[in-house]
């Protein structure tokens, strides 16, 4: 038997692959970034001059806009724990109420947002909010509201909001199926139990689902920091982190020094900034909501 | 629950799900119109005529089937990779005994939390020096690198459930471990399996950043450039592009109608009990 699953031969057949892979496209690039780094670099391959900590004094210390990318990624991971992910767990419980064949269609429904493109998403919110034709304005002016008419995404007062919002109505289906899925492996005897102890409606979800559900919902607040500190793609393509730098995040920032400010060198650090934050973002998350149950 | 509360719970969701699907319906409606229709104050609005030449432009002009193929390659390969690779390291995580399993299993996870834009820098100059660039293979190998943390994750999760028992009676009958992890775990890991096809399916056959970095060469596109592609060349032409949004959507649709439960089971299987 033991000799089986020591098998030194299989162990190296089944793990060398993907790590070879894993360390060849994500290990050895964040050493290299790593190096570029301390480099005045304008472009990757160009030649360049040793310049030690110079990217990160100026990053840390004199570049408003790596903080302000930062703060947004916080704001927006505020959003999706406090308005997405409460509204996802209201909706899990409700269509878990529902039951039936109008459980399945609406969970199917709920989640379509989340299968379709980046690229379609970003252009149709774009179309969706523009000024002269979108949809979004004359919904305003049909409901007597034209005075609230915008340029969301144009007016950096709303644009962040807005681009919240995009990323929330995106997002949702997502964190509505793994609560959904967290309900399911709730036994009903504990709602069996607790109704015969009184409890009923808001007050069983509130003493019962919730707590219950809090090994998924520690998971879920740690993975919507993470996604909030990630996103990049819907920002790139609608705002690309303008106007002015109302919507800028760290990986449309780096991405911008990289290939159109030609500050490659500057772009890395940047790089390697958004990993260390990253797996803060992880590390004290986990901490936040002591959780035990979470291995990432 | 009584049967008014079930209606009114009913009507409620109706109306929420068409909230959500609004903006769709909206791009489907408008993308038979006439670009001077835009502008009626109608939010939605019965085309006069439908403009099918939408379409057409959409899928000549969008290159569509070329750049479908791509991404049905290029995924295709990804998923499989992934797959294989998961299900291996899964299994030498979760069953077999060697000394830096959890040292390897801990930077396997370090791929959940990095974001892929901290790497996309530096494989953009390694790619560019390996040739790598303008390559099926530079974007399956980032894909596959991007997904397997994941894959990996969920199936350790899974495979934790799976009692040992039956691979000790196939020990006894004689199985060696190839045998054991690909004719017997295999089958039995299907939903997490499934949940690690669409997860990964989603995000290769979406993805656009990578693919915008390491593609330049026209032939090797994938199907969300025939959406950026277009949008350049028809800047005033919104029914056209539109069509091409419509067209884009409709092949993860389709695949998402039909994995659809298995994705509800794999996410309770893996993702939750993980």
């Amino acid at each position: 038997m033991q000799k089986v699953f020591n098998n030194k031969m299989a162990i190296f057949l089944f793990v060398f692959p993907g790590i070879l892979l894993f360390s060849l496209t994500f290990l050895v690039p964040i050493v290299l970034s790593g190096y570029y780094s301390f480099r005045d670099t304008l472009a990757p391959g160009t030649p360049s001059a040793f310049i030690g900590f110079a990217n990160y004094t100026e990053l840390l210390f004199h570049d408003s806009r790596f903080w302000l990318a930062l703060r947004n990624a916080v704001l927006l991971g505020l959003g999706f724990i406090f308005i997405q992910h409460p509204i996802a767990i209201f909706f899990a419980i409700m269509l878990d109420r529902l039951g039936g064949k109008a459980e399945k269609w609406f969970r199917t429904i709920f989640f379509i947002p989340c299968v379709i493109s980046v690229v379609v998403i970003s252009k149709m919110w774009l179309s969706l909010l523009d000024p002269t034709f979108g949809a979004f304005n004359k919904l305003l002016d049909t409901l007597g509201l034209g005075f609230l008419k915008h340029a969301w995404l144009g007016d950096s007062s709303t644009a962040l909001v807005t681009m919240l919002f995009i990323l929330i109505w995106a997002g949702f289906g997502w964190g509505l199926l793994f609560y959904y899925a967290g309900l399911k492996g709730i036994p009903d005897e504990m709602y069996e139990a607790a109704s015969l102890d009184g409890a009923s409606g808001f007050k069983l979800h509130l003493r019962i689902t919730v707590p219950l559900l809090s090994p998924v919902i520690t998971v879920q607040i740690t993975l919507a920091m993470i996604t909030a500190l990630k996103q990049m793609e819907t920002v790139f393509l609608t705002t690309n982190g303008g106007p002015g730098d109302s919507t800028q995040f760290l990986a449309v920032y780096l991405y911008n020094k990289a290939f159109s400010a030609s500050q490659y060198g500057y772009a890395n650090a940047i790089s390697i900034l958004f990993i260390v934050v990253c797996l803060l973002a992880t590390y004290l998350s986990n901490k936040l909501t002591r959780s035990d149950a979470t291995e990432f | 629950m009584t049967k008014s509360t079930k209606t009114i719970l009913w009507v409620f969701f109706l109306f929420v799900a068409l909230v959500q699907l609004f903006p769709l319906i909206w791009l489907a409606d408008f993308s038979f119109l006439s670009s001077n229709e835009f502008y009626s104050s109608s939010i939605l609005k019965w085309p006069s005529a439908p403009q099918w030449q939408n379409y057409i432009n959409a899928w000549v002009d969008g290159k569509f089937l070329r750049y479908f193929i791509n991404s049905a390659f290029i995924t295709t390969v990804t998923i499989l990779l992934t797959v294989v690779l998961s299900l291996t390291l899964g299994y030498a995580f979760t069953r077999m005994e060697w000394k830096f399993r959890s040292v390897f299993f801990t930077i396997i996870l370090l791929g959940i939390m990095i974001p892929i834009h901290a790497t996309l820098l530096p494989n953009f100059a390694i790619f560019k020096a390996l040739g790598l660039t303008d390559s099926y293979l530079g974007l399956i190998l980032p894909y596959t690198a991007v997904s397997v943390p994941m894959g990996t994750f969920i199936l350790t999760g899974f495979l934790r459930s799976i009692p040992k028992a039956l691979e000790e009676s196939a020990i006894v009958d004689g199985a060696n471990i190839y045998r054991i992890v690909f004719q017997i775990i295999a089958p039995l890991t299907a939903p997490a399996l499934v949940t690690v096809v669409v997860t990964t399916f989603l995000n290769c056959w979406n993805e656009f950043i990578m693919a915008s970095t390491f593609l330049s060469k026209d032939a090797l596109k994938t199907l969300p450039f025939s959406v950026m592609n277009f949008a350049g060349q028809y800047s005033s032409d919104y029914g056209s592009q539109f069509a091409v949004m419509v067209l884009t959507s409709i092949p993860a649709i389709v695949i998402y109608a039909i994995f659809n439960e298995q994705i509800t089971k794999g996410v309770t299987a893996g993702a939750v009990k993980g």
